[in-house]
Order: C-alpha cells, then sequence, then structure tokens
C-alpha cells in the first residue's frame, strides 16, 4: 500500500468516525424528541418542562442498575468470562443489602442518633451487597476457570441458587413482623451543579450509586483502554494463548476480573432495596441483569457504549411509567412489556455487527 | 476453536454404545452412567442438610423437614400421583430444554413459552365447542404446542439470522410472555359471569385432559371409545413397522454398517418385495385389530373393572402423554435424519453447514420444537390439572428454571429426563408437607435444585470433591456457545 493510498484511507476513516458520531448524535436527539412527541401523543399534552425533566431524571435512575449490570458483563467478557448470572448477583446483592440496612440500623440506631444510625447502615449495606455479589461472582470464577464448566450454565446455576436462597431467606426472616428501617438513600444533590437550569435537575439531583455510576463508566474505561492492565484484560479476553506467551497470568486476571465485576454488580443490587424502594421482593429485579447484558452487546463491550444502551432501556421504562400516571385507562402490562420488546430489538438490530471479545466463554487450557 | 474440538464429532458420540461398551460390562456400564448423577443429587441433599442446621440451629430439623419431604412426596394419601402431576410439565419443560441443548441452543425462556402455551389452549379450549374429545383435544394440544412454538420460534428466527443470542432474547420474551398474558386474562379473555376471580372462561368438556378415574365413564360413550380405539391402533401400528423393520433390516444393516440413516427410508422395500400381503401388510392388520379391540373391549372391561377409583386423585392422561413425547423425543432425535441434522447443527454448526445442512432452518426447527414442548407442558396444566380447567391470574409456575436441572440431570437423554422429572416433581410435591411438619421454608428445595444442577454442569467439581480419577466423558463437554453462536 502506498503513502497517498495510506492517507486516503486514514482520511477517509477520520471522516467516518467524525460522520459516525454526528450520526449518532443526530440518531439520540432523534430519538428524545420521538420519544417526547409520542409521551405527548399518548397522555395529550399534558407534560410540560417539569414532566420531562422529571421523566429524563428517572431515565437515568432506571438506567443505573441496568449499566452497573452491563458493566459486570464488560468487566468479565472483556477477559473471556461469559457472566450470565448478573441477575442472580444481583437479585442476592439486593437482598443483603435490604437485610443489613434494616438489621444494622436496629443495633446502631440505640448507640448512635437515628441519623448517623440510618447513614451508616446504609453504607454498611452497599458493602454487604458488593461483598455477597464478589462471593457469587467467586462461585462463578471457580466453576467455569477453575473447572472449566460450561460458563452459560454456571451462571445460569448462579441465577437459580439466588432465586432459591433469597426466596428461602426471604420466608424465614423478612416477609412480616419487620421493625422500621432507615429507609432507602436521601436524594444527594450536588451543590454548585444542582443549580443549573436542565441538566442539574436531570443529572446532579440524584442518589449516591447513580453518581457512582457515572463514575464507573469514565473510571472503567479508562482502567480498559488506557492503562497496561487493560492492555493485559483485553488480550486475555482476545487472545488468551498470546498473552500466555508473553507472561501474562490468563486464569489469575480472568479471577480478577470476574470478582471485580461481581462487586460492580453488588452495587447494582444494592440499588434496588437502597435506592429505588425500601422493601425486599422476591424476583424484584425482574431481568434487569439480563437487560444489561444486552446494554452490554449493544454497548460493543466498552463501558460508555452500555451506558447509552441503558439509558435507552431506561428512557423506555420512564417513558412508560410517565405514560401509565397520566393515562391509568391503559392496561398497565402493555407498557411494561415495551422495554422487554425494546431489548429484543436493540439486541438484533445490533447484535451482528458487535464483535463480542474472540475467547469470550471459552475456559482456558495452560500448556 | 478449542471450543468446537471439544464439541465435535458428532459421529463418534453416536455409537457410543458400542464403542464404549465394548470393554465394560453392563452392569458397569449402568454405575458408569449413574455414579455422577446420584453423587451430585447426595451432595447437594448434604449441602440442603448443612443449610437448613445452619439457619435452624437445630440438628433433629434436618432429619425432620427430609421425613416430611419423602412423606410427603410419596407416603402421605395420593402423595404419589400427586408427585407424578407434578412431574408431567417438568417431563415436557426439560424434554423441551434437551432438544435445544441438542441443536446446540439453551432456550432459557421456557417458562414463557409454557405461559404462551397455556394461554393459547386455555383460548382455543373455550372457542371450540361442541364437539367430541376425539377432534377437541388434539385441537386444543395443538393450539398450545403451537403457542409454545411460536414463542419460540421468534428468537430461533432472530439467532438464525441475526445473532442475537437466545438466551437473552427468550428471556425477554419470558417477560414479554408474563405480562401478555397477565393482559389478556385479566382483559380480552377474562370469564364473564359471576365468577369474582379473575380467570379464563372454562374450556368446554371435549378439550378436557381425562384423569385417570374418570376413564371408565368417558369411555361410556362411544365416540370416546372410537377415539381411543384410534389411537392405541396408531400406537400398534407405530410399534408393529418398527419391530418389523428391525428383524429385516439387520441383514441390509450388515452390509452397509453405519449407514442406518440411509437404511431407514430406502432400502427396506427392496427387502420385502416378493413377500407374501399378510406379511408385508402385518403392521396395518395388527394395528387395525388392536383398534377395533380397544373400541369394542376397552368400554366394558373398564367398567367391570378399574384400578383408579379415587375421585381426588388428580392424575390424568398427561402421564401417557408426557411418556409418548418422551420416545417420541428419543425417536426424532436418533432415529430420523431430522434429528440427524438438528443433532449435527448443535454439535459442529461448521460442519453442519458443510455437509450442506440449512443452519437457519435447523436452528429455528430446533427451538420451536424445544418451545411446542414447553407449550404442551402449559397446555397439560391447563386441561388437565386446574381444578377450574381454565387459566386464572397470577398462576405462576417456576417450572421452568428447575427443568434446566432436571434436563441436565437427565443427560439430555429422554429416559433420564422421565427419571429425574419424577425425582423433582416428587421433590415439589413433599416440599409442602416439609414445611407443615418442620417449619423449613419449602425454597429450600430451590437451593437444593440449584446445587444439583451446579454439581451436574460442572462434573469436575464432583470429581474433584470426590477425588475421583479418570477423564472427562465425552458427554460432559460444553453444551452452550458464546455470543458468537
Amino acid at each position: 500500500m502506498n503513502a497517498e493510498l495510506r492517507l486516503q484511507s486514514r482520511s477517509r476513516s477520520w471522516l467516518g468516525q467524525a460522520r459516525r458520531s454526528a450520526f449518532t448524535i443526530l440518531l439520540s436527539a432523534f430519538g428524545l424528541a420521538a420519544s417526547w412527541a409520542l409521551l405527548n401523543l399518548v397522555i395529550g399534552g399534558q407534560c410540560d418542562r417539569k414532566c420531562v425533566e422529571d421523566t429524563l431524571a428517572q431515565t437515568l435512575r432506571v438506567a443505573t442498575p441496568i449499566a452497573l449490570a452491563a458493566f459486570c458483563g464488560v468487566l468479565c467478557e472483556r477477559a473471556g468470562v461469559v457472566d450470565i448470572g448478573i441477575e442472580g448477583k444481583m437479585l442476592m446483592a439486593a437482598m443483603v443489602a435490604y437485610a443489613v440496612n434494616l438489621f444494622g440500623f436496629q443495633i446502631l440506631k440505640d448507640a448512635m442518633g437515628l441519623d448517623a444510625a440510618g447513614h451508616l447502615s446504609r453504607w454498611l449495606a452497599v458493602v454487604a451487597a458488593v461483598a455477597v455479589a464478589i462471593l457469587l461472582g467467586g462461585l462463578h470464577a471457580i466453576v467455569s476457570i477453575r473447572f472449566k464448566s460450561d460458563q452459560i450454565i454456571s451462571g445460569t446455576v448462579i441465577n437459580i441458587l439466588a432465586i432459591g436462597v433469597t426466596g428461602y431467606m426471604y420466608r424465614s426472616f423478612l416477609a412480616e413482623n419487620l421493625p422500621a428501617g432507615p429507609g432507602t438513600f436521601p436524594l444527594a444533590p450536588i451543590p454548585l451543579l444542582a443549580q443549573i437550569p436542565v441538566l442539574g435537575p436531570i443529572f446532579f439531583q440524584q442518589k449516591p450509586l447513580a453518581y457512582i455510576m457515572l463514575l464507573l463508566a469514565v473510571g472503567i474505561t479508562w482502567m480498559l483502554f488506557y492503562t497496561q492492565w487493560g492492555l493485559r484484560v483485553r488480550a486475555v479476553g482476545e487472545h488468551p494463548r498470546a498473552a500466555d506467551t508473553l507472561g501474562v497470568d490468563v486464569l489469575r486476571t480472568r479471577y480478577i476480573n470476574t470478582l471485580v465485576g461481581g462487586a460492580v454488580a453488588g452495587l447494582g443490587g444494592a440499588w434496588f432495596t437502597l435506592e429505588a424502594v425500601d422493601v425486599f421482593s422476591p424476583l424484584m429485579t425482574n431481568g434487569l441483569g439480563f437487560i444489561g447484558l444486552a446494554a452490554m452487546i449493544f454497548g460493543k463491550w466498552n463501558p460508555f457504549g452500555a451506558l447509552i444502551g441503558a439509558l435507552i432501556f431506561g428512557l423506555g421504562n420512564s417513558v412508560t411509567a410517565t405514560i401509565s400516571i397520566f393515562r391509568p385507562d391503559i392496561p398497565s402490562q402493555i407498557p411494561q412489556m415495551l422495554p422487554y420488546l425494546l431489548t429484543i430489538i436493540v439486541l438484533t438490530g445490533v447484535v451482528g455487527r458487535a464483535v463480542a471479545p474472540a475467547a469470550d466463554g471459552q475456559p482456558y487450557e495452560k500448556g | 476453536m478449542a471450543n468446537s474440538d471439544k464439541t465435535a464429532t458428532p459421529v463418534n458420540s453416536m455409537p457410543r454404545s458400542s464403542g464404549q461398551g465394548r470393554a465394560l460390562l453392563p452392569i458397569q456400564r449402568v454405575v458408569d452412567l449413574l455414579r455422577m448423577p446420584l453423587l451430585a443429587l447426595a451432595t447437594a441433599f448434604v449441602l440442603g442438610a448443612v443449610v437448613i442446621f445452619l439457619t435452624s440451629g437445630r440438628l433433629e430439623t434436618v432429619g425432620e423437614a427430609y421425613w416430611g419431604l419423602l412423606r410427603g412426596a410419596f407416603l402421605k394419601e395420593r402423595g404419589f400421583s400427586e408427585s407424578l402431576v407434578a412431574a408431567i410439565p417438568y417431563v415436557f419443560l426439560s424434554l423441551g430444554l434437551a432438544v435445544g441443548f441438542k441443536t446446540g441452543l439453551f432456550n432459557i425462556g421456557v417458562e414463557g413459552q409454557f405461559y404462551m402455551g397455556a394461554i393459547a389452549a386455555a383460548w382455543a379450549g373455550q372457542a371450540i365447542q361442541g364437539v367430541p374429545t376425539i377432534i377437541n383435544l388434539p385441537l386444543v394440544l395443538l393450539a398450545g404446542a403451537l403457542g409454545g412454538a411460536i414463542w419460540a420460534g421468534i428468537p430461533g428466527y432472530l439467532k438464525a439470522k441475526t445473532g442475537a443470542h437466545e438466551v437473552i432474547s427468550t428471556m425477554m420474551m419470558n417477560y414479554v410472555a408474563f405480562r401478555l398474558t397477565e393482559f389478556l386474562i385479566s382483559g380480552p379473555l377474562r370469564a364473564q359471569g359471576a365468577a369474582s376471580t379473575i380467570q379464563t372462561p372454562r374450556i368446554s368438556p371435549g378439550a378436557e385432559l381425562w384423569a385417570l378415574w374418570d376413564i371408565p365413564a368417558r369411555l361410556a360413550d362411544p365416540l370416546n371409545a372410537l377415539g381411543v380405539g384410534l389411537v392405541l391402533g396408531c400406537l400398534a401400528w407405530l410399534i408393529a413397522r418398527a419391530v418389523s423393520r428391525r428383524g429385516q433390516g439387520s441383514g441390509v444393516r450388515g452390509q452397509a454398517a453405519g449407514g442406518k440413516l440411509q437404511t431407514a427410508s430406502g432400502d427396506t422395500q427392496y427387502a420385502i418385495r416378493g413377500t407374501s400381503f399378510v406379511v408385508r401388510h402385518s403392521s396395518l392388520i395388527i394395528a387395525a385389530a388392536v383398534a377395533l379391540l380397544a373400541f369394542l373391549a376397552l368400554p366394558p372391561l373398564t367398567r367391570l373393572w378399574w384400578p383408579f377409583t379415587d375421585r381426588y386423585d388428580r392424575l390424568h392422561l398427561g402421564l401417557v402423554l408426557a411418556v409418548l413425547a418422551a420416545v417420541g423425543v428419543w425417536w426424532l432425535l436418533w432415529k430420523t435424519t431430522v434429528g440427524f441434522e438438528l443433532r449435527t447443527v448443535g454439535a459442529n454448526p461448521n460442519a453442519a453447514r458443510y455437509a450442506g445442512m440449512s443452519i437457519t432452518r435447523n436452528v429455528v426447527l430446533g427451538m420451536a420444537l424445544s418451545g411446542a414442548l414447553a407449550g404442551l407442558a402449559g397446555t397439560v396444566e391447563v386441561v388437565g390439572v386446574s381444578i377450574c380447567r381454565c387459566l386464572p391470574l397470577f398462576f405462576s409456575s417456576g417450572y421452568g428454571f428447575d427443568s434446566i436441572a432436571i434436563a441436565l440431570l437427565g443427560r439430555n437423554n429422554p429416559f433420564g429426563i422421565l427419571a429425574s422429572a419424577f425425582l423433582f416433581g416428587a421433590m415439589r410435591n413433599g416440599a409442602d408437607l416439609m414445611e407443615l411438619s418442620s417449619g423449613v421454608s419449602k425454597y429450600i428445595i430451590s437451593l437444593i435444585q440449584a446445587l444439583v444442577l451446579l454439581f451436574v454442569a460442572a462434573p469436575a467439581v464432583v470429581r474433584w470433591l470426590y477425588r475421583i480419577k479418570g477423564a472427562a466423558r465425552a458427554d460432559e463437554a460444553p453444551l452452550t456457545r458464546g455470543w458468537g453462536g
């Protein structure tokens, strides 16, 4: 290839990239406008500025667990471990977070004030949720890395195990006669930024886990694509043999990533009982872990792409929620179906062009 | 590529009985086959006991719980037959999963297909009125199977055409199915009238799957007797044909060893040319005789003596359907060209494509078959088990996830599935009495089942636990594939 041609191809690729990002921005603007129009069409023009802001803030809120699940997927699969068990990890983390929050508060409230005890127990609950999700991640890691069993089956095991354990614990301890708990995290507006007209209420009047999610999007992107560690992780996911030859410990990398991914999924699980509602119910994760996987695929195994995917699902979710507030006559099941249908559509539209890490889902045999 | 190396070679794995069996005695083969599933079960129950002990703090509770489980499953009144009733949907669902696994598809959405089958059957059952059972019941079964098949066929088509992974899309279809059935039951399909509960209308009497105690009364209707006669005649014909083929085929097969699939289609004609009319049509004659005999003799005979007299026993003809389905799946997968293609696509898609098999067709077919079986499970629940003979709102089954464990415990073999489905049905049935008598939540059952799945899916764990030496069996290879398809 001569120099001229190379230059040409580079300029074309630069142009293509610019065009592609412009296209993305246009598309998302169009999507927002279309959903706003749709919203107003359905509810009869009752959505004023406040309602739009609320809907978009709700979008980010609902996107939080989906994005965290997707980040867990990104971390695991970039290292070559398919993780179907995110749903189970989140369910388990949600239960543990709820229990720790509730019972930790009972122990702490006498020793310190109600307020301080509430704060402490909520953060303790986050830590516990992360810990239990790491534990489940460890189980997945051992079964699929050490024992080289089928990773999708192993993830399913975690899902079923979580359903069984949470159901058992719920029936035994969490169903009735509960003391009053400290409740969920209060809104934590960020001092100056929350005053910005439109963006403030949407982005900066959220609860802590939403901020953590946004920070993680940046953090994981930086770690994966701008550090030596990330390069090694991606090498392990794409070509473990080559990485092994160059001295990267493939199995160790996979263990670490599965555990870190578990921690992130634990944050996502904590969202359900520490930010969304102050109650645990069996099966409350409602497939958001799987939607997170779809968001990950939509985002082509990139944290930011996954975040955008999660925001799309969040938008679908919050728009339908707004519709059902204004139009109680529409059977609630119909709008409730939409996020799941959206997931399938997005999956089919995107997955053909999204390429998974080459060694995704394949146990690594040393030697 | 490491993946496909391991799962490849359907040609080698097919005549396994002759390849592996030669070195071992039959009894050793049985032990070899049953060792891992039994160890997995035992380990899961031991761990379940540990959990019960840890959460209750008393050692006696463990004994009480397991004794309650055993009593509830087998010993209490109607316990055994209720275990069978619970096992019937498990058989259909895990057969569906097994068909999927054999085609290389993880149909995690059987639960949704179960719902769609149930709602389709509930609709067809009340829509078709005034038709005798012999037509009505097959139509309703067909409707249920179609409901499930369509619900699974869509993700199958998307998988084949766009590569959308079936685990996510069938999971999403699950949630859509839950909402859709909820909407249909509470809206368009809701039974009108005084009933305070939200449910679909009662299905027509002709669409009901007979309870076993009810059979003598049902057979009093000559049309029903005729239907039973025809069904038995068809079965007799199939069996007689299979037996005679086997007898004639042996000579041909000796020459073309391994070409079993080809001989089944055409060469038999050549083998039986020149024989007399009676021999040539022997299976048809046997079938006609059986049908006639059943039609004439069954009604009076069953009225004279019938083993099932308990009117509160819910055991129904679905049991027969389930066994037939297991035999049918076995026959389809291992004795027909269609099944061979499905298994080849499952074992090695590249080889299948190279051999000229259509991946799209087989993936869609595999998913649709899988969904049809799951839909039949829902159908049987509506037309055979439900007390209102309808589909109530918020009927929850939770059968779907258990079935994954059952299919894997049965090694995706239809007859293994029959056994493990019965085991899980018994556990499900016994759980209530266990909770009642020991206070241990019945969710412990799903915990144990998850552990069973873990140990069955990862045999290496069991081998490591019990320090079992020896290479992994061929069928312990990964069952599913990553996102790449």
